[in-house]
């Protein structure tokens, strides 16, 4: 095959789109593990409910628990219902899913994030039926040209907004005080508490965080997916890989492994076998875990203690 | 003890149930109890929620005429989900088969068929299946047939549109991973074989992907002058189309069946626009049957149906079957797999309906184009 360096930047551009959904999505794995030590299973399904909820208010016509709805909302209003709407539903996961399990160990709460992820995909079924949908994009047009790349606005749109709270999300941690008690909290819970910090509440203020990372993951994914309630199970399943590569608990490492997961898994689709795209991340994650268990930037159990 | 009126009745009636009561004044004719076996739920729940709601208008329709399906017979369905993989797909047809049913329906998708028909090699039963991979009506079930056209015959017809009214010479391939992407690939390999040509690149892409970057840009830059699809997902395909438009690739696209869907004419909105598709179903070119069929679907479920994979032919699957007890009065499952051998321009909704050796029922299918949410008759074509 010849190299074409339009094919290749095009490639680029795509490879970093998916990679940065599957970085926030990674981010919400590793937020949550740090800061409770279990893995959230429904961090997928916290891409997909999220869209559908913003469809509903977004199209001219919508069934919704088989009543058709006509609200077409302007697009902007409807990303800040949706998201105040999933601050309520981020509160109420943390109420039902890990508060009345936190003292008996990490499974009964990896269990309750599996009955979360079921039943939100059934619920959605049962709402808006099994009929794909199609959220508008912010752009009214599909393609861009950049010089001789055909580029997707909404490819730009996920790679800046991701960029963006990636920079929001390192003053957070590293510049104010909710970030300062966050990390003290996700390295030590028991410390933090003892030097006053309401470990309560800052798992709480995470776990929020984490289903709006998945919120807006959705969000930005929509317009390019089409909205089913399956949509957001590969994309889970990808972006653990990559926070498992970039080593899991490492939020740098959640980041640069989705990254590198969604461009390798496009290139590799394109110079090696597009059947083979799936296996071609998971022999990332293998390669990587027999050189460097501990991930890339992942700490070794002797160093963290 | 008093006698009142209320004890008198419910004494009698549990003395007559008790000595057979019943059969002296003629008991309710029994019910006729045939399986379904569609995906309820999983990312194929839409073309099982069409596979219901065919199932069920159909058994309503024939439960409501003189005589119900023969000597008042009504008919029972009996629903297990398929969901979306294969293992459940089996464990729902063991399922199934300790159920007492006369016949199944479903499952449409390939992969299932191909997955069930281990056990089903052993069952003496209609088996009314809806997937039009070759392979399926190859595999020794003794009761398997095909309600829709098989791929041999889309496949062929895809091909022939390609390179005889297209001209193509450089033809793509895209298809999913499954049982029904791979065997229309092959059938479409096997086609052009025929015209003395090779695909210039035959990509598949994996299940559930939902970036096909690096598949539109290898059909670009192998300068394809023709894309074949075969998908089955009408997610799948609307996010493929938009992904075909924004990557500006630009030659003329002709699908399987699938493509035409209305779900995935709905889904893809304008990027489906001049995409081609060979399907089973044209609204408005089919029989009075299919009209009516239409009709009452749409009044019964307030909504279109997919004719074609979903809701249609599962519609005819009950009707016909309905047609063969009637004719033999029983229900005997190896005296109806003789009648069904037998079939020969049976009207159903996807037209006539003629039992080959492989027990293939449906022979045609059409070549239409997409354009502004229609679909619209470009060509007939009889296997």
């Amino acid at each position: 095959m010849s190299f074409d360096p339009v094919a290749n930047l095009q490639l680029l551009v795509s490879g970093l789109a998916i990679g940065s959904i599957y970085a926030l999505v990674a981010l919400g794995f590793v937020l949550i593990y740090n800061a409770v030590g279990v893995v959230n299973f429904a961090q997928g399904d916290f891409v997909m409910f999220p869209s559908y909820v913003a469809i509903s208010f977004l199209l001219p016509s919508i069934a919704v628990f088989g009543t058709i709805v006509h609200w077409q909302l302007p697009l902007l209003l409807v990303y800040a219902v949706v998201l105040v709407l999933m601050v309520g539903f981020g509160l109420l996961f943390t109420r039902v899913a890990y508060y009345p399990l936190r003292d008996r160990g990490w499974m009964p709460v990896v269990i309750a994030t599996i009955g979360v992820s079921i039943f939100l995909r059934n619920l959605a079924q049962l709402v808006w039926g099994s009929q794909p949908q199609v959220m508008p994009s912010p752009f009214s047009v599909q393609t861009i040209a950049l010089g001789p790349l055909q580029v997707r606005p909404q490819d730009l749109l996920i790679i800046g907004v991701t960029a963006l709270l990636i920079v929001f999300q390192y003053f957070l941690f590293e510049r104010t005080m909710l970030g300062k008690q966050m990390r003290a909290t996700a390295q030590d819970r028991d410390a933090a508490r003892l030097i006053g910090i309401r470990v309560g509440r800052i798992v709480t203020i995470t776990f929020v965080y984490s289903v709006l990372l998945g919120t807006i993951s959705g969000l930005l994914v929509a317009p390019i997916f089409t909205v089913t309630k399956e949509m957001g199970a590969l994309i889970a399943l990808k972006a653990f890989a990559a926070s498992i590569v970039g080593g899991f608990g490492s939020i740098p490492g959640a980041i640069i492994g989705g990254l590198a997961i969604g461009v390798i898994e496009t290139f590799g689709g394109f110079y090696i076998s597009t059947a083979y795209v799936d296996a071609i991340a998971f022999v990332i994650l293998i390669v990587v875990l027999v050189v460097r268990p501990q991930g890339l930037f992942g700490e070794r159990v002797g160093e963290k203690a | 003890m008093q006698l009142t009126r209320k004890k008198f009745l419910a004494t009698t009636a549990a003395s007559g149930a008790a000595i057979g009561f019943p059969a002296i004044i003629g008991a309710a004719p029994e019910p006729i109890r045939i399986g379904s076996i569609p995906p309820l739920t999983g990312s194929n729940a839409l073309l099982g929620e069409q596979e219901h709601d065919g199932v069920l208008l159909a058994v309503e329709q024939i439960n409501a005429r003189p005589g119900k399906v023969y000597d008042d017979r009504p008919f029972v369905i009996v629903e297990e989900d398929a969901t979306n993989d294969n293992q459940s797909a089996v464990s729902a047809l063991n399922k199934m088969l300790g159920e007492n049913v006369v016949a199944i329906v479903n499952p449409v998708l390939s992969t299932q068929i191909q997955a069930m028909a281990p056990v089903m090699k052993d069952q003496v039963i209609p088996w009314m299946t809806g997937g039009t991979a070759v392979k399926n009506m190859q595999l020794g079930v003794p009761g398997a047939f095909r309600l829709r056209a098989s791929d041999a015959i889309t496949a062929a017809a895809i091909t022939n549109f390609i390179v005889g009214e297209k001209k193509a010479k450089k033809v793509a391939i895209l298809h999913a991973s499954d049982a029904f992407g791979t065997g229309g690939a092959e059938q479409i390999v096997i086609n052009l074989k025929k015209h003395g040509l090779d695909p210039i690149v035959d990509l598949q892409y994996p299940k559930d992907a939902k970036d096909y970057t690096a598949e539109i840009l290898r059909i670009k830059q192998s300068g394809a002058d023709a894309l074949a699809m075969y998908v089955q997902n009408p997610s799948d395909t609307a996010v493929i189309l938009q992904q075909i438009r924004s990557l500006n690739l630009t030659c003329p696209i002709v699908g399987s069946p699938s493509l035409a869907n209305t779900t995935a004419i709905q889904t893809a909105g304008k990027n489906a626009n001049g995409a081609y598709a060979a399907v089973d179903f044209i609204v408005g070119m089919n029989s009075n049957i299919a009209t009516h069929f239409l009709t009452s679907f749409y009044n019964r479920f307030h909504k279109q149906p997919d004719v074609g994979s979903g809701s249609g032919w599962v519609f005819d699957a009950v009707n016909l079957l309905a047609y063969v007890y009637k004719q033999q009065r029983s229900t005997d499952p190896k005296q109806t797999i003789a009648s069904l051998e037998k079939i020969r321009n049976w009207e159903g909704v996807l037209g006539a309906h003629t039992a080959d050796a492989e027990h293939n029922m449906v022979h045609t299918v059409s070549i239409g184009q997409i354009n502004d949410g229609n679909f619209a008759l470009v060509k007939k074509v009889t296997g």
